[in-house]
């Protein structure tokens, strides 16, 4: 798999600095043999504050009345069991709110016995002294990820739709750094925090924290598109690449193997959804079946989802295969699925984003070309001329 | 009369997350933020130290399982993987295991 990273930014291992190349060779060897390294719990899907970007359900509506009942603790350690049986090794906790769910530290109890190594996704603003304090106690807790949407209370607080969020949310913050543990920040990127790009990023560094920045907003999971609103367009992306994001606007071409767009999606990922659906991953609402009704092994090994996404060759991307952006494209499988019906189909806003990063990353070689072309010749290069001139 | 000595026993951390990557072992450490890699022997005396063991019973079992092993070169080289683990923090303190 030698050049492929099949790993999403929000798989990556908070806080880990010293493994990068072992984890990178256990996702590689997870990858070929289709071992479940990587899976996320969606412990619950209730949630204290109500963004309006969430891509579970409009948080603004009552919930549809026909949802089947969530996991409940003892399913949720039965899935533990058997994700760990699988081959398991990293483990999210996410929601929802993961601190809103009674049973939180008995989860994390449980996930301890199992040896996975437990990362947590969190708004924060329940991460109260004690709390923070307990988390700290996990020795298995690899880190905890905490959203944040603006660098002021107006900004932030206005997406969360819960006044003192984000000073709560920023205190919970402090509170785990204090205790020891490790934090990324996660700056979800959209119309109404743009304009405070730059001061997100001036935030964390001054505070000394790693952060990323994620700039998917996809349709809901109910099958609602009201989340698309708070999507910024194509222009005030261009902008933001070509301004106070210019080092995130440009990549390395990378250009997919002839088997296939890399991804670890059903290959070495896996998520469960709050009512016990497998997908393949937390933002790829496509069940390939549930676990009330199925041993895990059982779905992952022959789900007729999970074989037919092991099975797409890039010829099964119609749109994407001979798409001159393609080398430049993260081709994010939520986005595609919730946006065109198809595992395999485009997001507008995703191929917008390709192109704009394949004209900015050529217009950035063309730059370092013509410095080199006007800096003075180096020592090899003046050899080599004289060896000419010879 | 004083009772005879037992061996010193040693034990790996059970709160340390890994996994079998076939014959291999890879084992995270969250607090030192360290990764490691064991190789097929390495998984196997990770495996035997489930349960509190000491140098002998662990040379013991590997010489049992290895054919061909030198006399007394298995015992030495299981101390030196011992030394190492628990240098990296990954075995229990003495007296703990």
């Amino acid at each position: 798999m030698s050049g492929r990273e099949p790993r999403c930014q929000d798989q990556e291992v908070i806080g880990e600095a010293h493994g990068h190349a072992l984890i990178g060779q256990a996702q590689e060897w997870a990858y070929r043999n289709q071992v479940p390294l990587n899976a996320s719990i969606e412990i619950t899907l209730r949630c204290n504050i109500r963004c309006l970007h969430c891509y579970n359900f409009d948080r603004d509506e009552p919930r549809a009345a026909c949802d089947e009942p969530e996991l409940s603790t003892e399913e949720i350690f039965r899935v533990m069991s058997e994700l760990r049986e699988a081959g398991c090794l990293f483990l999210l906790l996410t929601g929802g709110e993961i601190l809103s769910h009674p049973d939180l530290f008995q989860l994390l109890d449980r996930a301890r016995e199992l040896n996975l190594s437990v990362q947590l996704l969190t708004n924060g603003t329940m991460l109260r002294p004690g709390i923070a304090a307990r988390l700290a106690s996990y020795e298995n807790l690899q880190g905890v990820s905490v959203s944040l949407y603006g660098a002021t209370a107006e900004v932030h607080d206005g997406v969360t739709q819960m006044p003192g969020s984000f000073r709560r949310t920023w205190e919970g913050v402090q509170r785990l750094r204090h205790v020891g543990v490790a934090v990324r920040l996660k700056f979800i990127l959209m119309k109404q925090n743009a304009h405070e790009a730059e001061a997100m990023r001036a935030q964390a560094a001054e505070r000394g924290f790693h952060y990323l920045i994620d700039l998917t907003i996809t349709s809901r999971h109910d099958g609602t598109h009201g989340s698309l609103e708070t999507r910024i367009d194509r222009s005030t992306l261009e902008q933001l690449y070509r301004g106070p994001l210019r080092d995130l606007g440009h990549r390395d071409a990378f250009e997919p193997t002839e088997e296939s767009f890399p991804c670890n999606c059903a290959r070495g990922n896996v998520a469960i959804t709050a009512t016990g659906d497998v997908q393949p991953c937390i933002s790829v609402p496509w069940a390939a079946g549930n676990i009330r009704e199925q041993p895990f092994a059982e779905i992952w090994r022959s789900s007729a989802v999970f074989q037919q996404i092991r099975s797409l060759k890039i010829a099964d991307y119609t749109k994407c295969g001979p798409c001159d952006h393609r080398a430049y494209c993260a081709r994010n499988r939520g986005a595609a699925l919730t946006a065109s019906g198809s595992y395999t189909g485009v997001d507008p806003f995703v191929c917008a984003t390709a192109e704009i990063v394949h004209t900015l990353s050529d217009e950035r070689a063309a730059e370092s070309a013509a410095r080199a072309a006007h800096e003075p010749p180096t020592g090899p290069q003046v050899r080599a001329r004289l060896a000419v001139l010879r | 009369m004083a009772e005879e000595s037992k061996p010193a026993t040693l034990r790996r951390d059970p709160t340390l997350p890994f996994q079998r990557m076939d014959e291999d072992t890879i084992v995270v450490d969250p607090r030192t933020r360290e990764v490691h890699l064991l190789n097929e022997t390495g998984a196997r005396i990770w495996e035997l130290l489930e349960t509190a063991s000491s140098v002998d019973e662990v040379a013991e079992a590997l010489e049992a399982e290895y054919e061909g092993a030198a006399p007394g070169a298995m015992r030495r080289e299981v101390e030196a993987f011992l030394a190492e683990l628990g240098g990296k923090g990954l075995l229990l303190p003495k007296g703990r295991a």
